[in-house]
């Protein structure tokens, strides 16, 4: 069985990871300023949530719209719920891990590890709450080289984003975080095999369907904006505080 | 939890615990007692704080970077010695330099630095005329390490600490070139066509040395700096030369 993709669709999954990592990346860059451990645990969670429900999870479902796989398709909700879940916790722990005092490669390594399984572990589970009638099977050395994809492009934006300045670290951060989500979607996507199925698995009526997900990522992708202009504005009003 | 007794040094004494007030609380202690005595440089605020040990350092790196605070000495025991912070502080800004500035009149020049910000050579020349010959390149110094420190918490302050050379080419470089041609070699920056470094004038390097200590002393993650200037324009060198070493 072939897919096919809605080209605009496309670019707007690849503009949604982008806006996502933009959002994600610029709270993570304030975790250090953070004077307090609750302060700070609240930073993290915030960016891990922007990176992983923002930029991945809605993303991936984006992407999934922009499919057509010539089947019925509806989403598990308790295993889409799960995926979105991994992927917060993953990209927290990572952006926790990654904005010690300086960014050594250690910290890019195992920051770039989490965030790239995160991103994987996401679209996986993901693709596991999919009811079809199809059977899927995946191409295993296209599958690692999507989870490896993932982890590189992860940790050269987030070496852009904690090691540059100006508009570089802002926006290159973002665009490259973008690759890493967008890039181990679609070649995940190429892993895929699907063979036709005779009958529709259990729980597929129950199942998310295309419309509410579609309000779904549209909402997320409000609150991502909503974020972002409501942090550029606290930056403004912070920029302007600093006293000589 | 740990006491702590902290000796700040500010030009005025109004309003002055109310500000550091704001910073101990921001950083989890609380003020036993304080006295404030007359000193040569303005006022001595003597504070004795209680709170959590892992947060002194912090605490007293906010007390430092505090604008009205001339220099600080803290002590966690009885006998009084400089912290580490301080003591870096010292070092990259020696105490002769501050006592030796007319902190007043720069006082009185740094929010129009501020305002006027990058176009400041005008209110930098009005300076070296106000202040007395002998005060004048600490008073370079001081109104350049203020303005430093202003402009990387304004611009430069979110990311990870960095490497010397990496500080020097993403924080350093760019912010010089909003008021001066620049260039990096090495550990090396040359400035070139400096107003404030006219051949066979006074030189304006102890501002860029001030600048350039203030702009990077947070950004790397080493403790000390020392900005030093090694050839001049107003000497009759091609550009004006500043080595910065840990």
């Amino acid at each position: 069985m072939h897919s096919h993709y809605n080209a605009l669709l496309v670019c707007l999954s690849y503009a949604v990871s982008v806006l996502g990592s933009f959002t994600a990346l610029q709270l993570a860059l304030s975790i250090p300023l953070a004077n307090h451990p609750r302060k700070r645990l609240g930073a993290v969670l915030a960016a891990g949530t922007a990176m992983g429900g923002g930029a991945i999870w809605t993303m991936h479902f984006i992407a999934m719209l922009a499919c057509n796989m010539g089947v019925q398709v509806s989403y598990d909700v308790w295993l889409t719920a799960v995926s979105a879940l991994l992927a917060i916790v993953a990209c927290s722990l990572g952006l926790a891990m990654v904005s010690a005092a300086r960014v050594r490669f250690v910290h890019l390594l195992g920051a770039g590890v989490l965030m790239g399984l995160g991103v994987a572990g996401m679209h996986y589970i993901g693709m596991m709450a999919m009811l079809t009638s199809a059977r899927a099977s995946y191409d295993l050395p296209m599958v690692a080289l999507s989870v490896a994809i993932a982890i590189v492009a992860s940790m050269v934006a987030l070496w852009l984003a904690f090691n540059l300045r100006g508009w570089l670290q802002m926006l290159g951060s973002s665009l490259v975080m973008g690759v890493a989500v967008c890039g181990m979607h679609f070649v995940g996507m190429a892993a895929l095999m699907l063979m036709p199925g005779d009958s529709l698995p259990v729980g597929f009526e129950q199942g998310v369907r295309g419309d509410r997900l579609g309000l779904m990522t549209f909402a997320v992708v409000i609150a991502l904006l909503a974020l972002a202009l409501g942090m550029s504005i606290a930056r403004q009003q912070r920029r302007a505080a600093v006293t000589i | 939890m740990a006491e702590l007794e902290v000796r700040v040094v500010s030009e005025r004494r109004e309003g002055l615990l109310v500000e550091l007030g704001r910073i101990i609380s921001e950083h989890d202690h609380v003020l036993l007692r304080q006295r404030l005595a007359a000193d040569v440089q303005g006022t001595c605020a003597t504070l004795v704080l209680r709170g959590p040990d892992e947060r002194r350092l912090a605490l007293e790196d906010a007390l430092e970077a505090h604008p009205r605070v001339l220099s600080l000495a803290s002590s966690g025991g009885v006998a009084l010695h400089a912290s580490p912070v301080a003591s870096s502080a010292r070092a990259k800004h020696p105490a002769s330099r501050v006592g030796g500035a007319e902190v007043a009149k720069i006082e009185r020049i740094l929010p129009n630095l501020a305002k006027d910000y990058p176009r400041i050579f005008p209110w930098l020349i009005h300076l070296e005329y106000e202040v007395a010959v002998e005060a004048r390149n600490a008073s370079l110094h001081l109104a350049g390490r203020r303005t430093g420190c202003w402009v990387y918490k304004r611009d430069y302050a979110l990311g990870a600490k960095l490497g010397l050379l990496d500080a020097m080419r993403r924080i350093a470089l760019p912010a010089l070139r909003e008021f001066v041609p620049a260039e990096q070699h090495g550990s090396e920056l040359h400035l070139r066509d400096c107003p404030l470094c006219q051949p066979g004038g006074a030189s304006g390097g102890h501002f860029f040395c001030g600048f350039l200590e203030g702009l990077l002393m947070d950004a790397v993650d080493e403790p000390s700096l020392a900005v030093h200037e090694i050839h001049c324009h107003s000497h009759g060198a091609a550009a004006c030369v500043f080595e910065v070493s840990q």
